[in-house]
């Protein structure tokens, strides 16, 4: 079944009838040439790039809620490549791309909306930053715009520009920067691998990896043991879990980070706007509703839901920015598991065990990266080597030291990322 | 070098009278944080001996005004009024802050409700009577509290933070007079 | 969540500044190898359940605290000053 404008409108006049469900509910075989454990963004995109660029297609996804169920449903959908290291900038750099193109490569509306995103400085010294991280990203072949104070106020004048504690200095446009529609993404990928051949399959909890001389040779699950000779760990804030029964300990501590929607509004913020100094940032959703967030709760937990200090928090950095919104009626706040590692940057790499891989540590970056990390992932699992975008992702940068990607320089420090 | 004039942390803001709640500046004297190194108990000994004051333990004030000490933290005091005696130097560790912390005190019938608004603490007079004494954060400042009387409380907050104190006190007095 | 300070009584989540899993009191010696430090700072236990770890209560009195409770649940079992911890271990 092809997505197509035609389509739409013939289903529009027929009642809706001939959609057929998007993918197979796979029953497990007793043996796949790779396993991925999590079936969220990262997880399903990675499959669809096995079979896509790899021609691996006897490949399973486990996942043991439903698909999309984890942080690819809990976020803010920003999409962006505004990165300031080595590493790091030109990972979401190929990550973006992917996203410009996925639309017409997985035929599935994903809702991508390049609006533009303004981050804000409220100092001469964070101009400077700002000035340095525009330049970083114009030489990645990005794009950046540093706007003044007015240049701010044509894009969004209903800031509260002379704020006593932050007044607005100006801000870093990134024009191809905007939102995504976050469940379409692991549906439009889910729907690609599946018809590729991959088996998506659900309500199935990994309980155990077999390892054998050093080596994978499957795993052990609610729905009974899978074998297979790659076995990629790609689940987010439950790394750690899944990690554990390799044996293994991460880099990792697992956070909650919380974001708010409110009710639906007429279009209001065009943007996403991003308040670094109140952490706080936020943008309008196509239904209308605002959809915003802020920093993480601060201490490590699992609990999908977030504590009210930080929603107190949050709710006063919106206020001090834009006054305008604080008639709007928030209808619900919901927190993602966050996987923060010590430098605030990612991990895609091999581990100790032959054939077992890890892709974690998104922290809060997690969502704009589905596209490139997968990409990464299948090219890693597939060839052997590391893909040129995340060649500096490496699980032993913290041992040794050389590479480590610590964007806000906070160091070893896994919370304050 | 010009004849400077010394201000107090905040100067004309105050005192302010709104509803039932008065909030004024106070000088209380010298503030030394006084903390124990090594043996314990040798430096409330001194204290004892060389001001007549009790070591307050967790939660408590000990003395009246111009020479008091209050609870100030894990292991410290803060000795408020007098020049600290040099014996005290010899048995722990004496720290002059004078200058560091603005001073005020809230008093009259509203002065529970003004600070009910402000410290996530329960300062009612059965929970905190007379002589207690707490740390903890008005809105998001850290500050020390007391109450000194049935219905007077000590506060300090850093002294670079005496206008943001000043201005939260008040917008909380101006809403409970509103209510009252 | 509030935490039970040992000196101040159960107080607001607010006032406390979190430090991370309770690693910091067993810090090895600096000749220890790359592995034991790599180790310390950076890998983690990371249980979905209980745990211990580091809070100062910088709202409030200043003291460190080894809080064990549930990263699940957000119950808190135990609290205890850090400097008692620590000279537990001696």
């Amino acid at each position: 079944m092809r997505f197509s404008g035609l389509r739409v409108l013939r289903e529009g006049l027929t009642g809706n009838k001939g959609w057929a469900p998007h993918w197979r509910d796979a029953e497990p075989k007793a043996q796949y040439d790779a396993i991925i454990i999590g079936g969220g963004g990262h997880g399903l995109s990675t499959a669809y790039y096995l079979a896509r660029e790899h021609g691996l297609t006897n490949v399973a996804v486990l996942e043991k809620g439903y698909l999309g169920g984890g942080n690819v449903g809990r976020n803010t959908t920003i999409v962006r490549a505004n990165y300031f290291l080595e590493g790091n900038s030109q990972f979401y750099s190929h990550s973006l791309k992917l996203w410009e193109g996925l639309e017409e490569e997985l035929n599935y509306n994903v809702m991508h909306s390049q609006r533009g995103l303004i981050n804000l400085f409220h100092s001469d010294g964070q101009r400077d930053a700002f000035a340095r991280r525009g330049n970083a990203m114009i030489n990645q072949g990005d794009d950046a715009v540093l706007l003044d104070r007015e240049g701010v106020r044509r894009y969004l004048p209903y800031l509260d520009f002379d704020n006593v504690r932050f007044p607005v200095y100006g801000g870093l446009l990134h024009p191809r920067g905007g939102t995504a529609r976050h469940d379409a993404v692991a549906w439009g990928y889910a729907r690609g691998a599946d018809r590729l051949g991959v088996d998506l399959i659900q309500r199935c909890e990994v309980t155990g990896i077999d390892i054998e001389n050093g080596a994978v040779r499957g795993v052990q699950t609610t729905r009974g043991a899978i074998r297979a000779k790659k076995v990629a760990i790609v689940t987010a804030g439950r790394s750690g879990q899944v990690a554990a029964m390799a044996g293994m300990r991460l880099p990792i501590e697992s956070h909650v980070l919380q974001a708010f929607v409110t009710e639906g509004l007429k279009p209001c913020i065009d943007h996403v706007v991003s308040f670094g100094m109140g952490h706080f940032y936020i943008s309008q959703s196509d239904k209308g509703g605002l959809v915003f967030g802020g920093d993480l709760d601060f201490y490590a937990s699992y609990a999908q839901r977030g504590n009210l200090p930080m929603a107190e928090h949050v709710m006063e950095a919106g206020m001090t920015l834009m006054p305008m919104i604080g008639k709007a009626k928030v209808l619900r706040s919901w927190g993602g598991i966050m996987d923060m590692t010590p430098d605030g940057s990612p991990i895609i790499d091999r581990t100790e065990t032959e054939g077992l891989f890890v892709d974690c540590g998104w922290c809060y970056g997690g969502f704009k990266a589905v596209p490139g990390s997968g990409f990464a992932l299948a090219h890693l699992m597939a060839t052997g080597r590391p893909h040129a975008s995340a060649e500096r992702f490496r699980l032993d940068r913290f041992r040794t030291g050389r590479g480590l990607m610590d964007e806000e320089g906070t160091g070893a420090q896994h919370n304050l990322h | 070098m010009a004849n400077l004039k010394s201000r107090t942390p905040c100067g004309d803001l105050l005192p302010l009278e709104i509803g039932s709640a008065r909030l004024e500046e106070t000088d209380p004297g010298h503030l030394t944080v006084l903390s124990e190194l090594g043996r314990e108990g040798a430096l409330a000994a001194a204290l004892s001996q060389a001001h007549g004051l009790d070591w307050p333990r967790p939660g408590r004030a000990t003395g009246k005004e111009g020479n008091r000490c209050l609870w100030f933290g894990h292991r410290e005091v803060l000795l408020a009024g007098p020049a600290p005696d040099a014996a005290l130097s010899e048995k722990g560790a004496v720290t002059d802050v004078t200058d560091g912390w603005a001073s005020v005190i809230l008093s009259g019938p509203g002065a529970e409700d003004v600070l009910a608004r402000l410290i996530p603490v329960d300062l009612r007079r059965p929970a905190f009577k007379m002589g207690h004494s707490a740390r903890s954060l008005l809105q998001h400042m850290p500050v020390s509290i007391t109450r000194i009387g049935a219905d007077r409380f000590l506060l300090l907050a850093f002294r670079s933070m005496a206008t943001t104190l000043v201005h939260d006190l008040k917008q909380a007095m101006e809403v409970v007079a509103t209510r009252a | 969540m509030r935490i039970d300070c040992p000196n101040c009584g159960t107080r607001d989540r607010r006032e406390f500044y979190y430090q991370g899993a309770a690693v910091a009191l067993e810090r090895p010696a600096p000749d220890a190898g790359a592995e034991v430090w790599d180790a310390y700072l950076h890998l983690r236990e990371n249980p979905a359940g209980r745990t211990r770890d580091l809070w100062q209560h910088d709202g409030g009195c200043g003291v460190w605290l080894v809080v064990t409770r549930d990263t699940a649940t957000h119950e808190i079992f135990e609290v205890t000053r850090a400097s008692d911890v620590a000279e537990g271990a001696r």
